[in-house]
């Protein structure tokens, strides 16, 4: 038996140095596939090659971060929000909490669109701006006299339900959209390219007028959304001839929302790289279990299955959990 | 040997615990991006503790596993901030 393995070894030799080749297929398998007699890893599973995908990751994510200086708006949140569904889920969350609907009004609605026009003309994302503006002062300038009043601030976010989650899971934001003080709501959805990305601004603010007779009708909300959505709508259709209007390159670009997707959507493009490199180690080490368990090699390794679940739980949380958006 | 198998299963069962208690807190501060990233680096420090204390359980830690466990700790932290970054 032995004499036969012995010839059985000395023909692969011998096989080997007639057909090079063969040498340079047995080297590339095991960049993939786990090696029988060094007893380790795939060479796309060494350390070093997790360190290359490592600093590869860090500077796809420069890249992400210095493209937009260079080139404004070609990266960005698409993003899908709508004033009636910001009302509407506000509101159910406020009845949810046993408390009053608010209504929509067309001062507190000015007043966000001015703030959010503030933030893209002088780029800051801030309650007060940078010259020192309050957001008491929009809503003042719209001759509103309130009691109380309140704003909430979010960006980068796909949908209205998100945003209203988010505000509902920060205590701060919550305690504004969940306070008996306030009567009535405006909002403000905008689009606009802040620090070089396109995004979608929105802007919430509260208010209980001093007179409680001036509170907002049925049909003035029903004016408020109106106009809003007509604005939409009018954007969408007018942009293409809007964009090489002589004089505009110098003004700040910013438009209300429309559903919209910029060239590239950056929410996508980073998890579409986690998971490429994700699934690609994960891949290989599916492969290298398979193959030990097959070939019976036992390698002087780290655990191949902890490993796996764990980059299993990580890529699969990027997918179903992570969601863009910042609220303030 | 019953009692190796038991002692893995303890450890197995550390880290199924640890991998469940960070997804929930990972979906209940999925709009926080900064509790986001630090929750991303103590996942990717808990499971190279957990690698080390594991393979030194056994008898069989070594540099190259230990540096092992260091690399897929950081490969695992760059996937979510990569994401978490924007």
């Amino acid at each position: 038996m032995s004499v036969l393995k012995g010839k059985k070894k000395l023909n692969i030799v011998k096989d080997w140095r007639e057909q090079p080749k063969s040498i340079e297929k047995f080297q590339f398998v095991h960049h993939f596939l786990p090696h029988p007699e060094e007893k380790r890893r795939a060479t796309l599973l060494s350390n070093r090659a997790i360190i290359v995908y490592c600093v590869a990751m860090l500077l796809i994510a420069g890249i992400f971060r210095f493209l937009p200086k260079i080139v404004p708006g070609v990266l960005g949140y698409a993003s899908d929000i709508a004033v009636k569904d910001l009302l509407t889920y506000t509101n159910v969350k406020r009845k949810e909490a046993g408390l009053s609907e608010l209504r929509l009004n067309s001062a507190l609605t000015s007043a966000a669109h001015q703030k959010a026009d503030d933030m893209f003309k002088d780029q800051y994302w801030a309650h007060i701006s940078p010259e020192g503006t309050e957001p008491w002062d929009f809503i003042l300038g719209q001759n509103y006299d309130y009691i109380y009043a309140g704003e909430n601030l979010a960006k980068n976010f796909n949908n209205s339900k998100d945003v209203v989650e988010a505000w509902m899971k920060s205590p701060s934001h919550k305690e504004n959209l969940l306070s008996p003080n306030y009567d009535e709501i405006g909002f403000a959805v905008v689009n606009g390219v802040m620090e070089g990305y396109e995004t979608t601004l929105v802007v919430q603010m509260f208010g209980r007028p001093r007179n409680a007779a001036q509170v907002a009708s049925v049909y003035e909300e029903q004016t408020v959304l109106e106009k809003e959505s007509a604005a939409t709508a009018a954007v969408s259709e007018r942009k293409p001839e809007v964009e090489g209007v002589p004089g505009t390159a110098e003004e700040p670009v910013y438009t209300p929302a429309s559903p919209e997707k910029p060239a590239i959507d950056v929410t996508m493009a980073t998890k579409t790289v986690s998971a490429i490199f994700g699934g690609f180690v994960g891949t290989l080490l599916a492969l290298d279990v398979w193959y030990s368990k097959r070939k019976g090699i036992h390698k002087f390794t780290g655990h191949t299955a902890a490993h796996l679940g764990i980059l299993v739980l990580v890529v699969a949380s990027i997918w179903f959990v992570l969601t863009p958006g910042i609220v303030l | 040997m019953k009692e190796k198998s038991d002692v893995h299963l303890v450890e197995y069962a550390v880290l199924a615990t640890l991998a469940v208690i960070i997804s929930l807190l990972f979906y209940y501060f999925r709009y926080n991006h900064g509790v986001l990233i630090f929750l991303s680096g103590v996942s990717s420090f808990a499971y190279i503790l957990w690698g080390v204390i594991h393979h030194a359980l056994e008898g069989r830690l070594t540099k190259f596993i230990a540096a092992e466990y260091t690399v897929f700790g950081v490969l695992i932290f760059f996937l979510l901030y990569t994401v978490l970054n924007f």
